[in-house]
């Protein structure tokens, strides 16, 4: 099946969760092809994972002072800073036989797109279950999937450049979440492009875009005037929303 | 009475339970980093886990969820009921 490619687009955090359902609902209804998104974010933002608190996870008062956006992901996971020019996003959207049944396993397809990717500016990578990529053992990709009325949908973060100040000054990172692995600190167990090749975001982007599209038949698309109806809909029926985005 | 208690699973993800309860829970709300599918059947486990003895022992609880997860054709990632069951047993303080 041809894929079709979204190039690389910057959004704000409401715009770019929207349009992940957007295209997720156009596949459910065969109105859309596969489709590879790349994205960033600006304002930055942070996004939390389905299950998680706003309020636990999230110095919400300092993102406001920032500037920062601050949205519910409709997947599970963790929360991410997504920094403005720090990050590279991707998603992966099609209907779920094209991938492996199990959950892990259909992780492990589409971080390999993600490995190959950075294999190709030099960074041996590896994917790390449950959902991450680690370089040295350290996580450089963070990534989360789920899967509704037939369509899979993972979207996932590829760091290029790491400001843990505001990080750590913007989300509330937990005792028990470090503990376990016994270190010490965010700077020790996360990683950057920019952390072992000095290259370009557009030169990431084209190695990533050739670890996505390595082997697929595929054309570079757009979004249907639906697909953006329904994204703008989306936007101010759920992303934007205080209901949605506490409702932890 | 109202607790809360957060646990990370072993070779899993992190999960919070925050309960209010007298003799039965009254009310729960699981929260955490990991992953479930279908997302909005998380409520169902919740809504299982009211109204059982605040003393119901770890098994009975893990039993409890394991009937919601196995009746509703759940996958959980990252977490289990065991660990769910054992992290409402910490936020209960008895």
């Amino acid at each position: 099946m041809k894929w079709r490619v979204l190039p690389l687009a910057t959004h704000d955090a409401f715009y770019n969760m929207a349009t992940d359902e957007a295209i997720s609902d156009a596949i459910a209804e065969k109105k859309a092809p596969p489709t590879i998104r790349f994205y960033q974010w600006k304002p930055g933002a942070v996004s939390i994972g389905h299950f998680q608190s706003m309020n636990d996870e999230v110095n919400v008062g300092r993102c406001k002072s920032f500037g920062i956006d601050y949205v519910r992901r409709k997947t599970g996971g963790g929360a991410v800073y997504h920094a403005e020019n720090g990050e590279i996003t991707y998603s992966v959207i099609a209907p779920e036989d094209m991938f492996p049944k199990g959950i892990i396993e259909s992780y492990k397809v589409i971080c390999g797109w993600v490995v190959d990717g950075l294999a190709e500016v030099g960074i041996g990578a590896q994917f790390a279950p449950i959902n991450d990529i680690l370089v040295s053992g350290k996580k450089i990709s963070g990534n989360a999937q789920t899967r509704r009325r037939g369509t899979l949908l993972q979207h996932g973060t590829i760091l290029y450049d790491l400001n843990v100040e505001r990080m750590f000054s913007i989300l509330k990172i937990t005792n028990e979440k470090i503990s376990d692995k016994m270190i010490k600190s965010v700077e020790e167990r996360v990683t950057s492009v920019l952390g072992h090749k000095k290259i370009s975001e557009e030169k990431l982007y084209e190695a990533l875009l050739n670890g996505f599209t390595k082997g697929k038949e595929f054309e570079f698309g757009k979004l249907s005037p639906e697909e953006i109806e329904k994204t703008n809909m989306l936007v101010k029926t759920v992303y934007k929303t205080q209901e949605w985005n506490f409702m932890r | 009475m109202e607790g809360v208690a957060r646990h990370k699973v072993s070779g899993g993800k992190l999960v919070t339970v925050k309960v209010s309860y007298s003799e039965k829970i009254e009310r729960i709300q699981i929260l955490g980093d990991f992953f479930l599918h279908p997302e909005s059947s998380l409520s169902l486990i919740e809504q299982a886990l009211i109204g059982i003895s605040a003393s119901s022992t770890s098994e009975e609880i893990a039993q409890k969820i394991f009937d919601v997860v196995k009746s509703n054709s759940i996958e959980m990632i990252g977490v289990t009921p065991e660990s769910i069951a054992q992290t409402v047993l910490m936020a209960v303080k008895r």
